[in-house]
Order: structure tokens, then C-alpha cells, then sequence
């Protein structure tokens, strides 16, 4: 015998003023299988659940129908309500007569009629339901990383520093990302090397750290808690274990080709590490334009090697790690001006990106901080940055990107600086000093004789005796055309996706946003969440971001994945799909549609069948639809479940 | 042997002949066929016709299209303003099929259907892809050896870029590479992309902003010592070759810097008649670029 | 006699189309009282028999709403459900049904506006088709 109370919500006018409620509460008292109606004011107020909790005790309820609003309010508190009372949470069911019914309708006759047929399916449902528990599964207790720049590098930190093991994979050869390139930082001008170093060294020392440099991860498989983790440990032709870090080999080395760190400001030998303070502090052998390896001559390195790591025929290693939860922190790439023809990055000479201004302007980069023409070497003494090369454009990318304004103004600043008599123009749409000081930044910028010109650069053209760049611009301050010639010119170029990107969104099964970077569960409550679960992003590989908002995000991160692996168990929803092995023939047409991977075909004595991994299945119901036999069914969304309900609302049956 | 429907426009028969007579005689040689449109109308100009009644313009230009299309043949312009006409309203057209049906119902009143069958396309490509460079150059028999050619590519053939797509629209080369093929020098100049003057309907409402522009592209090709411009579009031919008359009558000022379609400067580098190129017809004469040529072959 | 008041039944995604027809109520929106939602899971968890079956009890229009195109929260639910709908729009020709009681749409948890004008305009097109024979009993 089943006894269903119903509860319906007069949400004071919401529904009430539309609904006759009291007509409503008779109506559904004489339903099959009711055995209790009741309304009330606010039914999710304390006394409202009070209501439901002693009726469940006291009046025996085995299910319950809460008429009120949509299920996406407040489903969750009546579940409680339900546990409370010692009733299992999954034999609730909500008529969404608010959302759905209240406010989308004014005819009070014809609504009161409408919240009864809502009534009527809810009750053929909950009839139906069966009552569900939770599984839980264990949680291997560490947290996967993958990327290095200040965003990995925080939350690894903190993750080991709360206690808990960090696996972090990096591409590159050093640990330390675009943050290193960067000579100084806005707005305190702090050099990035001394704000930076001091957490790179940390992460080497900390044993809770297991790092991987000069490595990918080539596959990602499993769930939320029981990732696993296939590692590539690419070859640096030498063995790590017995390099000291020396330098000699990087001296001796005759080969010197463009260096891709410098932004091919300088040069870099073929055997080399990417800068004085790497971490790991351990040379690569650049395959490509190593003597030795291409033509089979040289060898310096060998012979000079004091502790004789060199080993040009060392290949790559796989390694296999396991973790609970991952965190995406692979950053950015900076948009390529080339395809901004009008800009003539690439032909001219003098017109260079911001970030190889950055290397110019590093202490330790290529010019030693000394910022030189590239055609002549000669000091510029009236330099242009030119905003927004790439970003807010509906030609390249729509988006703003956020740290270029900013980063001009540093670095107009700090030429101004070093030569007060240099004449610097800053061509820009609008100004965009958001974040915590940077106002003051810009105004400082103004005082100190930087100009300020508003208006989209139309095109750069070179004067060819000189070799120096003109803009033209349109001066919307002025309301006319200008042309201004210049010893040099910096593109102010934004963030874009990493050019990689899509390898691990695919590993990865996350989504993109229209803007190409990684897609957060929710743009303003779930900012480092994705829609897979145990998978969280950090920094600029969600979006462009300056450091400031990339500590914040990547601290978030950590917290993301320390909720997912403090705990030994994790508790997994059952609303999923389930294999009525009797039924099943082993087709695999399920587990051809199902995006997780979530069926596997197992073979038993006689035959084959589909096993779903609960702890994978997502609950979309798809291979359930996708079975010719009817043997799968999505649990508490079962064809019987719905053809009921249709019968209440269209057939008239109760 | 290749066909084409040949789209001429109205600059082109009234008032600069050559440039016909000179591509069909050229293109006879590399065994194509240019064949008439017979009934064609002004195309009518993209810039401002389509500003004023877009769906007024491109029934005309549907019609042209649509009696080009009877031939069979895809169909080629000779000036970018008719290219820009014509290749935008086939754009706009077999891409939005409700537009289609309606000017369709226009054009039913004349008896016409535009049915998007044929591509359109400019005489550049027609040398540049169908006969190619590496054959322009081989065919040449007068070097050019010397000549210093400014190349001005026009507006309408490269922009908009999304519907065009024909590759680097800041910095076009296949224009450049034609000219080499021919012996001759391209140089660079200032504002090489720069517009003539002649479009947006500017010359007809404001000559004096219109001569601003030429005199300043002119300046710049002296500047850079051109012995002559050539050029891809016939609104900008009669800018270059009229606007000179015009500035000299005006302001007085004096560039007698000689303006050839490419197809007249491959036909001198094919050792045409110097009648046949229509040059004679033009504003400014072409005596001294002649003279250079004729020196050099000395 | 009283005019035709089509019985409607919505299949709604639970992660867009559902979340838009809750949108549609919060902004206030008026839309026919003719239509009753149900939620599931994903639009790719509707079986056609269910489009089916509501048809054979009666409902004279039926709607399957889900996320947009590349939208969709597990990933391909929506294709799926696009496949199956137009394949079940051929067969219902052959079973004599009028596909146009069959409608699939896409609509965003942000799009309550289009909630709102997509029933608007399906009942108004049903109430032209009139009832669904089926239904009269
Ligand atoms: C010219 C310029 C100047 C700037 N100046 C400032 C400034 O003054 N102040 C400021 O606050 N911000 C500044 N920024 C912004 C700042 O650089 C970024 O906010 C910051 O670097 C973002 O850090 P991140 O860790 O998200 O990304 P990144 O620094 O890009 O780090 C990502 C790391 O992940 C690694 N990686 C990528 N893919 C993989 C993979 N598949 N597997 C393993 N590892 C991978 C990369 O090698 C890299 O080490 C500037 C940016 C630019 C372009
Ligand atoms: S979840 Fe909305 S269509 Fe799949």
C-alpha cells in the first residue's frame, strides 16, 4: 500500500494568486494512492518542513509531492527534509507549479487545472520510484598539475603545503612559464625573477612535489577520485641524474640559433637552458640544430662534460601516475601580429611585440635590460605602443585580453625611466586600469609625460632610408588623421588559446569557450570548476588574466581539488544508468554513444554484456535509448515512469 | 580552348577600348575565348548603389549575371568596380535563398533567372591562375629590361576580404608578380594600397577630394621613381589617366606619369602593335615609357 | 461549441530547455496554458516511443527541447535527439501522422523570451491543425 502526502505551496501570492490552492489541496486529497493533502503559506520554511517531517513520522508517508516552485530551488532542501525523517531522499517529487505554471499564466481556472495535471504526473512518478542510495568510491589522494607557470606553481605549492601529494607536469624544460619572460611587473614594478624565483625554488624543494619537466601527458583516463595518468618524459640527450648543472657544455657548444625564450631577440646555443635560474637547472639538447645529431660531427658537449651526463641517444620515458583530481594550468600563447598585415610586424623591422620588449627589457635577457633597435642596435628615443593588436577586434579576437594596457604602461615607464628625454605615445581605444592600484598606475603614466593618444592605429609604414616606422592613426581627440615617425614601435598583443590546447581539452572531454580557452562550469559561481568532475582550471588557460587574478584563481583551484581528495571516499550520485544483465545480449551499441567511456563489454562464461562503471556514468540516459532490448534503463526515468505520467496529464488515469 | 562570358562595364567600351582589344587579342594568343554578354547594363557600381536600394542593385546586377550565366561560361569583369558588383551580389545571393527567390520575382518580370551557376571573376585571375606566371614570362619576346613599374591593385577587387578571399589584402603580390614576369621592375611606393580617389561615388560629388587622393598617390610614385603605374581596374585607369588632365587644368600641376592596364604592358612585352594597345586613346601619352623601351631594346 | 484547446506535452532538458521555461516564469513571461513540461535528463534521453505514445494518448502537439547544438551538458545528447526526431518525422508521414505535431528546438537556459514565443507559436500552429484523431475517443 502506497501513501503519498502532497504538499502545495501557496508561496505567498506567487502561487496562491493564481491558483486556487484550497480548491486545488481537495482536488489532489482524492488522487489514488494520496493519503494526505496539504497547503501552507511558505511550505519551505521551518514550519512547512516541519509539516512534512511529522507527517512522514506520524502518518506513515512512504512518498512525498511538493507542489511549489521549480525543483532547481529547492528540491535539495526537501530532500533533507525527507532524509531527516528517515525517509529515503529519492522518493520526492516537485510539481513545479510556480516557474511553470503561477507566473506564465493569468486564468485562474485554467492554471488551478494545470497545477493538478502537474500534481497528477508528480504522483504517477513518485508511485514509481524506487528509492536510492549513494556509492561511494575510494579517492587516490593526490593531485595531478599540468603546467608550470605562476598558476601551477601556486596551486601545487599549496596543495603540498596543506598536506597532500602534487604530481606537476611541465612542457617546457623549466618550471616557471610567461611569468619568467616578463622583466618587471605591474603595478609595483617588482622585478619578476624576484617574485617569481624564491615559490620555482620552493616547488623543487618541497618532497610533497613530484615533478616532471620537459614532459606531456599523453592520455588521461578514469574519473573523479581514480584518475590515471600516462606520462611522456621526452629526452634531453643526457641523464638528469648525473648533471650537475654546470654550464660548461652550454659555453663550449659552437652551434647558435634564434632563441624561441628571447622571442628571437638573442641567440641560444643548441645545447642550452632557457634561463640562469631555471628549475631544474639542466641543459636540453635541442635535436634540430645540434651538430652531433644532424650531421654527426662536433660532440663538444660529450667531451667537455665534467660529469659525463651527455647520452645523445637517450629516448623518451613513459611514466604511469594515478590521482584523484587535476588541475589545468597551461596558460597562454601571445597572439601572433602577422596576420595583422596592416601592422607590418615581420616586414619592419623595427616594430616588435610586447613581449620581446619584455626580453629586452629583462636584466638578464638578451640586451641585459638595455632596450635597442633591431635593424641599427641604436637606442629608440621616441617609441609607440600600439593597444589592443589582436584583441577587441572582430577581425582576430572579440575579446579584451585584459593585461595589455597595463603592461604598456610598465613598460613605457620604465623607458621613461632609464631615458627621461625619450618621447613615448601610447595609441589606445579606451584604457582599461581595472584592477587594484593600475588607476593610480595610469594617472602616474600621464604625469610623467607619456602620451596618451586615442585611436585605432590604421596601419604602420616604414620610412626606408631610416628604417623608421610611421603610424597612422585616426585621432578620435582631435577628429583628424595623424602621422607620427618613430625609432620603433611595440604591439601591445593579447592572449590567445595555446596553440595545443585542443589535445588536452580532448583528453580531457572539456569544453571551449567562443573564445577558444577553457570553459568553467559556470562563468560567475563555478570559475575554476569544469562540467568533468575532479577537473579544475587555473590562470590564463581559462582566460586572459593578469598575475594577481591568476594567484587568485589557481589558490581556488587548489581548493577545488583538495575537496575532491581530502577525503578517503567520495559519495557519487545514483541517478544513473543501469544493465539488466538477464536482458542484455552484449551489442555494444551502448557503448558506442556513450561520451565517457563509462561501458565496458565484458565477456562472462556463455556470453557477452554491458557493464556501466557508476562511478563514470553521468545518468544522460543515452545508451538507454540507444538499446534495441530495452536493457538498459536510466534509474527513476524509466519508460514505465513516463508512459505513466503521460497517462496522468493526457489519459486521463490517476 | 577556355571560355568566358566577358562582363565589359561602361568604362571600358566608352572610353578606354584598349584595354579590351588588348586582353582578348592577349587572351586569343593563349587560346582563350572571351564571349559577349549581349544586353549587359552598368553593373551597377557597388559602393553606392547598394547603400541607396540594396535589393534595386542587385536585381541588376542578378540580371547581368543571369544573361552572362546563359552562355554556360563563368563569367570575367575587367574593372574591380564591376567585379565588386557582380562577385558581391552572387555572395549575397547563393547565400540566402530567401533574397534569392525575391529578386528572382523581380527579375521574372523581364524574363530572367538568376540561377548562381557561374563564378565570377576578374581578368587578373584569368592571367594569374588560368595562363600563370611562369607562361607570361616564357611568351615574352621585348624585354622590358629596366622599366620601373608602380602597380596599384584598387579597392574593390581585394576588400572585403571575408567575401574576396583573395589571400594578403594589405600586402597583395600577384599584381607585382605579373609585372616581373613581363622583364620590368615593381617598386614599392607609399600608400601603395591606397584608393585611386574614384570610388564611393566621391568623384562624381567632390572632385576636388577625389584629385586630393590622385595627386597624392601620384606624388608618391615620382617619389619613388616610377616610369609609369599599372594597374587591374578600369575606374581606376580612368582615374589615374583623367585625373592627370584634370589636376594639370585645375591646380596646374604637371605628373605625365603614363597609366597601362596590365594587359597593355604584357602586350608590350609580347611586341605588339603599338596601335592595337589603344594607348593613343588615353589622356597622357605613353611616348616616354615607349621611348625607354624602345632605348633599352637599342 | 468551444474552441480547440490543444493538449501539449514538452520533454525539456533538464540543464537548458527546463532551466529557460523556469526563466520564462521568473521574467513573468505569458505564454498558453495548453503545454505540459516534463523534465528528463538530456533531450538525447528521449526514446521516440515516448513522442509516440504521448500522440497515442492524445496529445495533439509534442515538444522536445534541449540544449543548443554543441551545448548540449553531456556532450552529444541533442544531436542524438535531432537524429532520431527527424528520423521519427519520416516515419510518422508513413503512419499517417502529421509530422508537424512534432516540433524540436533548441533553447538555452537563458533564452526564457524564446521559450516563451516557441509555445506561443506551436500552439497557435496546432490549433490550426486541429485536433489529433487519436485523441478522440
Ligand atoms: C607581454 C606581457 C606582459 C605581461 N606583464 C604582466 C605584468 O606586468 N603583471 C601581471 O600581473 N601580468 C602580466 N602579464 C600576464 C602574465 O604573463 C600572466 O598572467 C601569467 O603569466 C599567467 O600565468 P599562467 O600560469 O596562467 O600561464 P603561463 O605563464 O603561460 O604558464 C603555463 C605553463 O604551462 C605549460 N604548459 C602548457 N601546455 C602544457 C602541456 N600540455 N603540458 C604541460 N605543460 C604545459 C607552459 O609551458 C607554461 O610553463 C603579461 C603578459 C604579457 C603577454
Ligand atoms: S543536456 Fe540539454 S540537450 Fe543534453
Amino acid at each position: 500500500m502506497t501513501n503519498i502526502g502532497v504538499y502545495i505551496c501557496h508561496c505567498g501570492t506567487n502561487i496562491a494568486g493564481v491558483v486556487d490552492v484550497e480548491g486545488l489541496t481537495q482536488k489532489v486529497a482524492k488522487l489514488k494512492d494520496v493519503s494526505l493533502a496539504k497547503d501552507y503559506k511558505y511550505m519551505c520554511s521551518e514550519p512547512g518542513q516541519d509539516l512534512i517531517r511529522e507527517d512522514i513520522k506520524n502518518r506513515n508517508l512512504d512518498r512525498v509531492v511538493v507542489a511549489a516552485c521549480s525543483p532547481r530551488m529547492h528540491e535539495n532542501t526537501y530532500k533533507k527534509v525527507l532524509a531527516s525523517a528517515g525517509l529515503n531522499p529519492f522518493l520526492l517529487e516537485i510539481a513545479n507549479i510556480r516557474e511553470q505554471a503561477s507566473w506564465v499564466h493569468l486564468d485562474k481556472e485554467k492554471t488551478t487545472d494545470k497545477a493538478l495535471d502537474l500534481i497528477k504526473m508528480a504522483v504517477a512518478k513518485v508511485r514509481m520510484d524506487e528509492p536510492l542510495t549513494s556509492l561511494s568510491a575510494n579517492v587516490i589522494q593526490r593531485v595531478l598539475v599540468i603546467g608550470a607557470g605562476i598558476a601551477g606553481i601556486q596551486t601545487s605549492l599549496d596543495i603540498a603545503n596543506i598536506g597532500f601529494d602534487v604530481v606537476l607536469v611541465e612542457k617546457e624544460q623549466s618550471i616557471g612559464g610567461r611569468m619568467s619572460q616578463l622583466g618587471k611587473t605591474f603595478p609595483t614594478l617588482d622585478c619578476s625573477a624576484c617574485i617569481l624565483t624564491p615559490k620555482m625554488v620552493e616547488v623543487s624543494l618541497n618532497p610533497r612535489i613530484k615533478l616532471f619537466t620537459y614532459s606531456e601527458v599523453e592520455e588521461i583516463s578514469g574519473f573523479i577520485g581514480n584518475f590515471k595518468a600516462k606520462i611522456r618524459k621526452k629526452s634531453r640527450g643526457l641523464d638528469e641524474s648525473l648533471c650537475t648543472g654546470c654550464g660548461l657544455c652550454q659555453e663550449k657548444c659552437p652551434t647558435k640559433v634564434p632563441s624561441e625564450y628571447d622571442e628571437k631577440m638573442g641567440k641560444r646555443k643548441a645545447i642550452y637552458t632557457l634561463f640562469p635560474q631555471a628549475v631544474p637547472n639542466i641543459p636540453v639538447i635541442d635535436r634540430a640544430s645540434c651538430l652531433y645529431i644532424t650531421k654527426g660531427k662536433c660532440g663538444v658537449c660529450k667531451k667537455v662534460c665534467p660529469a659525463g651526463a651527455i647520452d645523445y641517444e637517450r629516448t623518451d620515458e613513459f611514466i604511469e601516475e594515478e590521482i584523484g583530481a587535476v588541475v589545468v594550468a597551461t596558460g597562454f600563447d601571445p597572439f601572433d601580429p602577422v596576420s595583422k598585415e596592416e601592422y607590418g610586424f615581420g616586414i619592419y623591422r623595427n616594430v616588435i611585440t610586447g613581449l620581446q620588449l619584455e626580453r629586452l627589457l629583462h636584466a638578464a635577457g638578451p640586451t641585459k635590460g638595455e632596450v635597442v633597435r633591431p635593424s641599427d642596435g641604436a637606442i629608440p628615443k621616441r617609441i609607440a605602443f600600439v593597444q589592443c593588436v589582436g584583441s577587441r577586434d572582430e577581425h582576430a579576437n572579440k575579446y579584451c585580453s585584459r593585461v595589455c594596457c597595463m603592461y604598456a604602461i610598465k613598460n613605457a615607464l620604465l623607458i621613461k625611466e632609464h631615458h627621461p628625454e625619450s618621447e613615448i605615445f601610447i595609441y589606445y581605444i579606451d584604457i582599461r586600469a581595472f584592477g587594484k592600484g593600475y588607476e593610480e598606475f595610469y594617472k602616474r603614466a600621464q604625469e610623467n609625460g607619456i602620451k596618451f593618444m586615442r585611436g585605432r592605429v590604421a596601419e604602420i609604414f616604414e620610412e626606408q632610408k631610416s628604417r623608421n616606422p610611421v603610424i597612422r592613426a585616426d585621432d578620435t581627440l582631435l577628429g583628424m588623421v595623424t602621422e607620427n615617425e618613430l625609432d620603433m614601435v611595440v604591439l601591445s598583443v593579447g592572449m590567445i588559446p595555446r596553440s595545443d590546447s585542443s589535445k588536452i581539452q580532448k583528453m580531457l572531454g572539456l569544453a571551449a569557450s567562443p573564445d577558444g580557452f577553457f570553459m568553467e562550469a559556470h562563468a560567475k559561481l563555478r570559475p575554476v570548476d569544469t562540467l568533468v568532475d575532479g577537473v579544475f582550471l587555473a590562470g590564463t588557460a581559462q582566460g586572459p588574466k593578469d598575475i594577481p587574478d591568476t594567484v587568485a584563481q589557481a589558490k581556488g583551484a587548489a581548493s577545488g581539488a583538495l575537496e575532491v581528495i581530502s577525503h578517503k571516499t567520495l559519495q557519487l550520485s545514483p541517478l544513473i544508468s543501469e544493465v539488466d544483465e538477464r536482458l542484455c545480449r552484449g551489442c555494444g551499441d551502448c557503448k558506442d554513444v556513450c561520451e565517457y567511456g563509462a561501458i565496458e563489454i565484458v565477456t562472462l562464461d556463455t556470453h557477452k554484456v554491458a557493464r556501466i562503471n557508476p562511478a563514470i556514468c553521468k545518468g544522460c540516459g543515452a545508451c538507454a535509448v540507444a538499446c534495441c532490448n530495452g536493457s538498459i534503463k536510466l534509474r527513476n526515468y524509466t519508460d514505465s515512469i513516463t508512459f505513466a505520467m503521460l497517462d496522468a496529464t493526457l489519459g486521463g488515469a490517476v | 580552348m577556355k571560355e568566358y562570358a566577358t562582363f565589359l562595364g561602361c568604362i571600358i567600351p566608352n572610353r578606354y577600348p584598349g584595354i579590351e582589344a588588348t586582353s582578348t587579342s592577349i587572351l586569343k594568343y593563349f587560346d582563350i575565348e572571351l564571349l559577349p554578354i549581349n544586353g549587359a547594363s552598368c553593373c551597377p557600381a557597388p559602393g553606392v548603389f547598394s547603400c541607396f536600394h540594396l535589393e534595386s542593385w542587385l536585381a541588376i546586377a542578378a540580371r547581368n549575371i543571369a544573361i552572362g550565366e546563359e552562355t554556360g561560361q563563368d563569367i570575367v569583369t575587367m574593372c574591380n568596380g564591376c567585379y565588386g558588383s557582380l562577385a558581391e551580389a552572387n555572395h549575397l545571393l547563393n547565400g540566402n535563398k530567401e533574397l534569392k527567390d525575391k529578386i528572382n520575382e523581380i527579375l521574372s518580370k523581364v524574363g530572367c533567372e538568376f540561377k548562381g551557376n557561374s563564378k565570377i571573376k576578374h581578368m587578373i585571375e584569368v592571367f594569374s591562375e588560368d595562363i600563370g606566371v611562369k607562361k607570361i614570362q616564357e611568351s615574352m619576346k621585348n624585354t622590358l629590361d629596366g622599366i620601373k613599374v608602380c602597380t596599384h591593385y584598387g579597392c574593390h577587387f581585394l576588400k572585403p576580404s571575408e567575401i574576396k578571399k583573395h589571400g594578403s589584402s594589405e600586402r597583395p603580390r600577384f599584381l607585382d608578380d605579373i609585372v616581373r614576369a613581363t622583364g620590368a621592375e615593381s617598386i614599392d611606393y607609399k600608400d601603395k594600397t591606397m584608393c585611386c580617389g574614384f570610388g564611393g561615388g566621391v568623384r562624381a560629388k567632390d572632385i576636388d577630394v577625389t584629385l586630393d587622393f590622385t595627386r597624392e598617390k601620384l606624388k608618391n610614385i615620382i617619389l619613388a621613381g616610377g616610369d609609369c603605374i599599372v594597374d587591374q581596374c578600369a575606374s581606376c585607369h580612368l582615374e589615374f589617366d583623367r585625373g592627370q588632365a584634370e589636376i594639370k587644368k585645375i591646380y596646374g600641376e604637371e605628373f605625365r606619369l603614363p597609366v597601362l592596364y596590365f594587359t597593355q604592358l604584357i602586350g608590350l612585352g609580347l611586341g605588339m602593335e603599338q596601335k592595337k594597345l589603344g594607348l593613343e586613346f588615353q589622356n597622357i601619352p605613353a611616348q616616354s615609357l615607349l621611348d625607354k623601351i624602345n632605348g633599352g631594346r637599342k | 461549441m468551444t474552441e480547440f484547446s490543444p493538449r501539449i506535452v514538452a520533454f525539456c532538458c533538464n540543464w537548458c530547455s527546463y532551466v529557460g521555461a523556469d526563466l520564462a516564469g521568473t521574467s513573468r513571461l505569458k505564454y498558453p496554458d495548453n503545454i505540459r513540461i516534463m523534465r528528463v535528463m538530456c533531450s538525447g534521453q528521449v526514446f521516440p516511443s515516448y513522442i509516440l505514445k504521448a500522440l497515442e494518448l492524445g496529445a495533439d502537439g509534442v515538444l522536445v527541447a534541449g540544449c543548443h547544438i554543441g551545448d548540449c551538458h553531456y556532450v552529444s545528447g541533442n544531436k542524438k535527439a535531432q537524429e532520431r526526431v527527424e528520423t521519427l518525422l519520416r516515419v510518422m508521414k508513413t503512419l499517417g501522422l502529421d509530422p508537424r505535431r512534432v516540433r524540436l528546438e533548441w533553447i538555452s537556459a537563458s533564452e526564457g523570451m524564446k521559450f516563451a514565443s516557441t509555445v506561443k507559436e506551436f500552439v497557435e500552429e496546432i490549433k490550426e491543425l486541429g485536433p489529433n484523431l487519436l485523441g478522440v475517443r
